[in-house]
């Protein structure tokens, strides 16, 4: 089937297209450079054309969700639809069900979305929700920070054989890249406690979070992997925890990168939460400007921002000893869930209020590291759903990038607390994205940061993922209107993936299988035999499941996006 | 005890790795011993898994039967009995899909479809079992972890109202109690074992504290243990039957562990506090974790127990006792649940899949399965068979069929096949689509006469 | 068969308590839940068989109080609670002492007599029954009898239910 989006505005920024009126033609589920006279005519006469959404941090699938789902029946019912002839019943504001969550990113034009969090362990569950989650490809990192065997190989600095276990267990639980989660920290959570900074051992192994998170960001240069380590470093949420993110990222600096289809060689996630100064909540500040002058100075390091929507959420993460924290802070009910050998996590809900000061530096922390990054290609849109608020919010921010005057007012009017401008310098921003850097932030960076080669852009021959907005960008100040821009954000006119309509004047018009991409290294078979030699004892001892029943088997992915990579090159 | 019997040495072929399917401890590290197409011997398993592996043959499932006008079951082919059950689920108001816990997650997906397909209610046995639980988990959290962290870690395990080696008997042995783990390499000698129940059960025979406080007196004791964390004075001498001494020495016992795990179960859900007594176990937990650290598990009944609860959470929001009659999910504690609906005789069809009600429930909701049609989906002839009006023979799961389980710590598990069904019986997923699609086309029907 | 037919229980009651007053009737507090042989026997499946009444439709109880109503192992038992009565086997418990409380594990038997009351919380009350418990010469029924006789569903002479031929051991159906 052929396509012609025609007279669209098109923001396509990998393509330096930003804000032509140009057609989009696609054929066949790709993109491409002309088509037949048979196609059939899309007529989206000055609505802005971008590629489909990227998300690159969210929690959408896993154990976690679960816990929080099981936990929070209050969340559930908030957002429950009626089901329509195309669509399932809808759940869930904050932790939505699965196919309320492929549903809503689809309406809001996205098309991936990277769940960023999955323990080997429990990886069949992820992949089985990920299955669950209809209209979206999910990209699935597997979690290192804590476990044992990467403790040992990191503490004796074997970075080769460390190489071939990664290999092994993305094999193993079937996921795309690396992430690394408060390295050590969750470790000592084991036993109730926490590290403190970026050369605090984790008890017993003796290991600190510099040589992990070092070993970890070496080996995944050697395979060449299409994504850098994802790093949520030490002391997240903690007042004073800038200068451990920015040592995190020093500690990076002279890693060679082994890839040519990404630029970093670590990405910071959420960085809002790792931007405090102070030393308490009392006398907290913003740190948003050392990180954002080391992102702009440094080029091995991307991040997204993992924005505060003001809303009542639920946070969840493999940080788990933060979490028991925040409970201890704000008192509702905590969820924990510690996975053998390998990760913890907590969750509990929070409710983020503008009238409190807390909430309220959050929120402008990171609005502030929005706009303080220079370059739009190191920076991406994420609220670390549910972190730091619901994905459905992603348009209210887009809003607010777009809109000083909205931002100011916001301060002015009290619907946040003084703390926003007193502590922060987000009164004197001026700056304002364009619709060509929204289009970076929320799909062309994301993309590039993957090292994704057939999404993100409107290349001939990448795959037609499309989003189309109902905004003329040529007749709209996004500074006064910024009710619009969120609504026109929130439903796509059209969201296409792979070539097919699913989305037509924001409903859902169609449903297909998501699809999960995951990372198979080549060139490293012998290592990797002979590292699962060495592991299996421990492995048989430590472990309550057999190995045979531990991996992911291809079952668990029944529409699979292998990406290929030749370790070393 | 029974005689000694020799270990069984005739057999053609072993299948290792085999998962259990018994209770939620799901122990994946079982042999099966395969002659002619039948398990002739299981390792590792404990009693209850041996058991049910080698199931009774006299009472297996082995044709699709529907009762007749004389009050007979009667054999007849598949495409009768399907058509039956399919009939009776379209035309039901207020149907119940009850069970679930002992089939596979594959299983559940078309099953969901269906419920959401007719407005019915779909349950498990959380809502006989574990159901306050998960309520309490609710109300006050749910700090839990894998079972791997209490094997290397936990130097106090904690039982409470919970009869492991009678209900899951190899939990002290391979996760628990007795196993050698990183940080415990003696294993038993590591750990100190804590057991808090009225009745002096097998599990407090084999615990170095049994603390035997009064019926229904969960609450108060937890309370009390509460009360000296946080460094008041109790007022009573004795709380529950203990002493207060006693009490104080536990709680000052439990604050100095490194790690302490404690495991519940029934014995605080059907009390009269239910979901309260859970309430107070977890802020207890909570409260522990300010001196060192603590989990608590619930000791979930049947290896998929879990697997429904998670699988209806992600599919649709909530836990189990989800309603769709609406056209939308709706879930309420004492409201959407199975017990409640039968007692207020609101159930107008039920079908029963891979549970045993007959066996499991009160009276008092039996009562209303006798006057209303029952659909069973079952392996074994079982007191439900005798309350029910059509019956489709499955397959086991783990054993006959593949399929996804979780573990009572969420760890999901692939269960492989080992042997062939037997022929006459088929997969629980194929019925269950099966009748997924005969309904379907049902509704498609009515729906082209009410247009026309 | 590696499994017993019933539970292996002590032989130890002891009629000459010195402070056992024979009684005709206990007020005692009933606990149902699960038990390994009540477990084995019904998973494995072999719910209509004796083996399966000797494991579920038994009482375990206290030699004390077993003394003051005067029963040994095996000797029948009526339990009557707000919600029914069954009569069921009387056998000495593993666990004792645990005067005024008895034990049967979960199965139809048990069920006759349970609360179904939820508490509007989902579960029923299937510990902490208020009961009494009496010597009978009754017979403990079969499940399959059991069932016909307490939910009566398709039978259609109530009245004559006691003359009916027990349903057995093995199932009893048409076959083609």
């Amino acid at each position: 089937m052929e396509y012609v989006l025609k007279n669209g505005i098109v923001y396509d920024p990998a393509n330096k297209v930003a804000g032509e009126k140009k057609d989009v033609m696609f054929k066949d589920g790709k993109i491409v450079d002309s088509v037949s006279a048979d196609a059939k005519v899309l007529d989206v006469t000055d609505k802005i054309v971008m590629p489909a959404g990227i998300d690159p941090h969210a929690h959408v699938a896993g154990p976690k969700l679960v816990v929080g789902r099981i936990y929070r029946p209050e969340d559930s019912r908030k957002g429950v639809t009626h089901k329509t002839d195309v669509t399932r019943s809808e759940s869930g504001f904050s932790i939505p069900s699965c196919p309320s969550t492929g549903y809503r990113y689809s309406r809001m034009g996205y098309g991936t979305v990277v769940e960023a969090a999955v323990p080997p362990l429990e990886a069949k569950h992820t992949h089985e929700e990920i299955n669950s989650i209809p209209n979206l490809d999910i990209v699935p990192l597997s979690l290192f920070g804590n476990n044992w065997f990467v403790l040992q190989y990191a503490k004796q600095n074997q970075i080769e054989d460390l190489a071939a276990f990664v290999a092994a267990w993305l094999k193993i639980a079937k996921c795309y890249g690396v992430k690394i989660v408060n390295p050590c920290g969750s470790e000592a959570w084991g036993w109730g406690m926490n590290v403190h900074g970026l050369d605090d051992p984790a008890p017993y192994w003796d290991v600190t979070g510099r040589e992990v998170v070092t070993a970890l960001a070496k080996a995944n240069e050697m395979l060449g992997m299409p994504h850098s380590v994802h790093v949520h470093p030490n002391d997240l949420g903690h007042p004073g925890n800038y200068p451990t993110t920015v040592s995190t990222m020093d500690a990076l600096k002279d890693i060679e990168k082994n890839s040519t289809v990404r630029g970093q060689t670590m990405h910071l996630t959420h960085a809002q939460f790792h931007a405090y100064g102070g030393t308490s909540w009392r006398d907290a500040d913003s740190g948003a400007d050392h990180i954002a002058d080391y992102v702009n100075k440094n080029d091995h390091i991307t991040i997204d921002v993992g924005q505060v929507t003001l809303d009542e959420t639920t946070t969840m993460t493999a940080d788990a000893p933060m979490e028991f924290d925040l409970y201890k802070l704000s008192g509702l009910k905590w969820a924990n869930k510690d996975v053998e050998l390998e990760t913890a996590a907590g969750i509990v809900p929070v409710i983020y209020s503008g009238k409190a000061p807390v909430n309220s530096l959050q929120w402008a922390i990171g609005l502030e590291l929005f706009l303080k990054v220079n370059d739009p290609w190191k920076v991406c849109l994420t609220t670390d759903h549910p972190n730091a608020g619901p994905f459905i919010r992603y348009p209210r921010i887009i809003s607010w990038l777009m809109s000083n005057e909205r931002r100011q007012e916001m301060m002015d009017n009290r619907e946040v607390h003084p703390w926003s401008h007193r502590r922060t310098s987000l009164a004197s921003l001026e700056r304002e994205y364009d619709f060509n850097e929204i289009a970076t932030i929320t799909r062309a960076g994301p993309a590039k940061i993957y090292g994704f080669q057939d999404r993100g852009a409107l290349t001939p021959g990448y795959n037609a993922d499309i989003a189309v907005f109902d905004i003329n960008p040529n007749d709209i100040d996004p500074s006064r209107n910024p009710e619009a821009i969120e609504k026109g954000f929130s439903t796509a006119m059209y969201t296409i993936k792979d070539g097919e309509i699913l989305v037509k004047d924001g409903d859902i018009v169609k449903v297909v299988k998501s699809q999960t991409l995951w990372t198979n290294v080549k060139g490293m078979e012998e290592q990797e035999k002979a590292v699962m030699e060495r592991v299996m004892p421990d492995f048989t001892r430590y472990y309550t499941v057999k190995f045979e029943n531990y991996q992911v088997h291809d079952k668990y992915l029944p529409n699979p996006i292998v990406t290929e990579v030749q370790a070393g090159k | 005890m029974a005689n000694y019997e020799p270990p069984v040495t005739d057999y053609d072929s072993i299948v290792e790795n085999c998962t259990c399917a018994f209770c939620g401890c799901n122990c994946d590290d079982l042999d099966y011993l395969i002659k002619d197409g039948h398990v002739v011997g299981v390792r590792h398993a404990c009693r209850l898994g041996a058991s049910k592996i080698m199931e009774d043959m006299d009472q297996r499932l082995m044709v699709p039967m529907i009762r007749g006008e004389d009050g007979e079951l009667a054999e007849t082919d598949w495409d009768t009995a399907l058509d039956k059950a399919a009939e009776l689920i379209a035309g039901a108001i207020r149907p119940i899909f009850y069970g679930w816990s002992e089939t596979s997650i594959e299983t559940m997906h078309h099953g969901l479809e269906l419920g959401e397909l007719v407005g019915a209610v779909l349950d498990n046995q959380a809502t006989i079992c574990h159901g306050p639980s998960l309520q309490a988990v609710q109300n006050a959290g749910y700090p839990i972890s894998t079972l791997g962290e209490v094997k290397n870690r936990a130097d106090m395990c904690l039982y409470t109202g919970s009869n492991a080696m009678n209900s899951h008997p190899r939990h002290m042995a391979r996760y628990s109690t007795f196993p050698r783990g990183y940080f415990r390499p003696r294993g038993r000698f590591d750990r100190t074992v804590v057991t808090l129940d009225p009745k002096y059960s097998d599990t407090a025979k084999m615990s170095d504290i049994w603390v035997g406080f009064e019926q229904n007196g969960d609450y108060e004791f937890y309370n009390a243990i509460r009360a000296v964390l946080k460094g008041k004075k109790l007022q009573k001498e004795f709380i529950s039957g203990i002493p207060k001494e006693d009490v104080e020495e536990l709680a000052e016992a439990m604050k100095n562990v490194q790690f302490g795990a404690l495991f519940f179960g029934l014995g605080l859900t059907h009390t009269l506090s239910k979901q309260r007594n859970i309430d107070i176990a977890i802020q207890m937990v909570a409260d522990l974790n300010s001196y060192t650290k603590w989990i608590l598990m619930p000791m979930r009944g049947h290896f998929n127990v879990n697997g429904f609860n998670i699988f209806m959470a992600f599919e649709t929001g909530f836990p189990y006792g989800v309603d769709f009659a609406r056209g939308y999910q709706r879930y309420m504690n004492g409201e959407t649940n199975t017990i409640d609906l039968l007692t207020r005789k609101e159930c107008d069809v039920f079908m029963v899949i891979a549970a045993d009600p007959g066996a499991h429930y009160p009276g008092g909701a039996i009562k209303h399965l006798a006057e209303i049609p029952v659909i069973q989906v079952d392996i074994h002839w079982g007191p439900s068979t005798e309350i029910a009006d059509v019956v489709l023979p499955g397959s086991f799961v783990g054993v006959e069929v593949g399929g996804t389980s979780y573990r009572m710590d969420g760890v999901p598990i692939w269960m492989k096949k080992a042997i062939d069904k037997p022929e006459s019986c088929r997969d629980d997923e194929w019925i269950i689509k099966e009748l997924l699609e005969r309904v379907k086309k049902i509704k498609a029907e009515q729906g082209a006469l009410a247009s026309k | 068969m590696t499994y017993v037919d019933k539970p292996a229980i002590p032989k130890v009651v002891k009629f000459d308590e010195p402070n056992a007053k024979l009684r005709n009737k206990l007020d005692v507090m009933l606990n149902t839940g699960s038990d390994i042989y009540q477990g084995a026997c019904k998973k494995r499946g072999s719910t209509l068989k004796d083996e399966y009444r000797k494991v579920a439709g038994v009482a375990y109880m206290d030699p004390k109080d077993m003394a003051k109503l005067g029963v040994s192992n095996w000797d029948h038992v009526k339990v009557i609670s707000d919600w029914g009565e069954v009569v069921v086997n009387a056998a000495h418990s593993r666990d004792a002492p645990h005067e005024g409380t008895i034990f049967i594990p979960k199965g139809p038997w048990a069920n006759v007599v349970v609360s179904p009351e939820t508490y509007c919380c989902c579960d029923p009350t299937y510990k902490g029954i208020m009961c009494t418990v009496e010597k009978t010469d009754d017979d403990v029924l079969l499940m399959a009898d059991l069932m016909r006789a307490v939910y009566k569903k398709y039978v259609k002479d109530e009245e004559g239910i006691k003359d009916l031929a027990t349903l057995g051991e093995m199932p009893v159906y048409k076959k083609l």
